[in-house]
């Protein structure tokens, strides 16, 4: 083992202490109320704040700057580039989830990408019919009949279940095992782009959430849904809210969970 | 004998015919029904984005305000995004806070189609979910973008069709309405909640 594995010792740990940290959170999820998907909210809510605060005074000004500085070009050169980056872990959850097919194509869009795209600078891929797929360990275990386990809000969202993918979309990112004073510079880039990706996002967060964190939690739950059943989730799933409801007529009465029953 | 079992055959044929065109034209008409309250959200929708240039805020609002009074189901919606709290409201209160909401989605949809480059809505397919309700799942095609799903669940209120939810690209609005106002509820009370969605409505006005 190299000097440099050895230095990122430390991290791997911490990887598979998230990984058995979530499965066995995710394990206990049967013993909580139904519909009860965020026990830790108190936690959650204090890092949530954090969080808001220093987005709002550091991460987001200099997105804002990096967006006005870059042309869009460049920007889309350099997501691009980190798509590319962690697309393994795409192609080994299309495995995973039995996807042959996508998996051979993600693949191909890869290997594409990285040659014949300047490193994945370019997306010569998706213009021929193989397009930017988003698969991730989370959503293998969710296939998998995992469930969703607790929200947690760390610095963006997720679940005890989604948080499992930091594990292979690290390790499977050739970025991890860079050596030298670049592995700095090109971190900061990621990050600062990731953010400028998410700019009109939030922006219609806080022109339409009364409360963001109740808001960021159901859109991401309601999102990550949406990317497990690959943009076509079951519609009896969003029937569920309107509880044995049968005709618009008259409201009737709520049960124990606060579902209103319409009679 | 046989010109009598040749006129039975050719009475049965043309009866099958009448009885399954009937049918045919039974359902076509109720899949247009059915899609009607999205097909006019979505011409209002391109209205206003064709014209905001040229029509002021409050022509643009008056479009969709006439759209949606007429195809949303505004007293459904309401008590489900209210849920337990619904009940706890008088009579004139949930009547304002119908209107209320009203003029928060309508303001929301002039505020957010505010241009066009030639986009277009397209029509994908209608799922069933019960007896009276259905999924109408449509996609919003953009030029220089991914198209965004806009998927609709309209029901039959007896008075017709209506839109009882919006789900874009997987997130149901009454889901996420819902979450949004109880923890303000929760955490305040009802009448923080309204002075929230005034200010939001305020916010949404052109400046």
């Amino acid at each position: 083992m190299t000097g440099s594995h050895l230095f990122k010792l430390p991290k791997l740990l911490i990887l598979t202490g998230i990984l058995l940290l979530a499965t066995g959170c995710a394990t206990t999820q049967n013993s909580e109320t139904v519909g009860d998907n965020d026990p830790l909210e108190p936690a959650n809510r204090v890092v949530f704040n954090v969080t808001e605060t220093l987005d709002k005074h550091l991460i987001k000004p200099i997105a804002e700057q990096y967006v006005d500085t870059l042309p869009v070009p460049v920007r889309t050169s350099v997501t691009n580039f980190f798509n590319n980056l962690g697309y393994l872990n795409v192609i080994l959850n299309d495995f995973l989830q039995g996807k042959i097919e996508q998996g051979i194509t993600d693949m191909l869009r890869f290997t594409y990408n990285s040659t014949f795209g300047i490193a994945g600078l370019f997306d010569v891929s998706t213009p021929i019919g193989m397009p930017h797929n988003v698969e991730d360990f989370g959503q293998t275990l969710a296939t998998w009949g995992v469930d969703q386990g607790s929200y947690l809000y760390l610095i963006a969202p997720t679940t005890t279940r989604d948080i499992t993918d930091q594990v292979p979309s690290t390790l499977l990112n050739p970025f991890f095992y860079m050596q030298g004073l670049i592995f700095a510079p090109i971190s900061a880039l990621s990050a600062v782009n990731t953010r400028a990706n998410l700019l009109e996002a939030t922006k219609i967060r806080d022109e339409a959430a009364l409360d963001p964190y109740s808001f960021t939690r159901e859109a991401y739950l309601q999102q990550r849904e949406f990317l497990i059943h690959d943009g076509e989730p079951p519609a009896t799933g969003y029937d569920d809210i309107f509880g044995d409801a049968s005709d618009a007529g008259n409201a009737g009465d709520d049960d124990e969970s606060g579902m209103l029953i319409i009679e | 004998m046989i010109l009598k079992l040749q006129h039975l055959l050719k009475t049965t044929t043309c009866i099958s015919l009448t009885f399954f065109s009937c049918l045919l034209w039974a359902e076509i008409e109720q899949e247009q029904a059915i899609h009607a309250p999205v097909d006019e959200l979505h011409a209002s929708l391109l209205n206003i984005m064709e014209n905001a240039d040229t029509k002021s805020f409050q022509e643009r609002y008056n479009t969709m305000e006439e759209v949606v009074v007429k195809h949303f189901n505004s007293p459904l919606i309401a008590k489900v995004i209210l849920s337990r709290h619904w009940k706890t409201l008088n009579k004139q209160s949930q009547a304002d806070f119908i209107d209320l909401f009203n003029r928060l989605t309508i303001s929301t949809y002039v505020n957010r189609f505010d241009s066009f480059s030639g986009e277009v809505f397209s029509n994908l397919t209608i799922e069933q979910m019960k007896e009276n309700r259905f999924m109408v799942k449509t996609e919003f095609m953009r030029t220089d973008d991914k198209p965004v799903s806009f998927n609709y669940i309209v029901q039959d209120d007896g008075a017709g069709w209506k839109i009882i939810s919006v789900i874009a690209n997987g997130i149901n609005d009454l889901s996420l309405k819902r979450a949004d106002y109880s923890a303000i509820i929760k955490e305040k009370d009802f009448a923080a909640l309204v002075a929230s969605l005034k200010e939001k409505i305020s916010d949404l006005q052109p400046k």
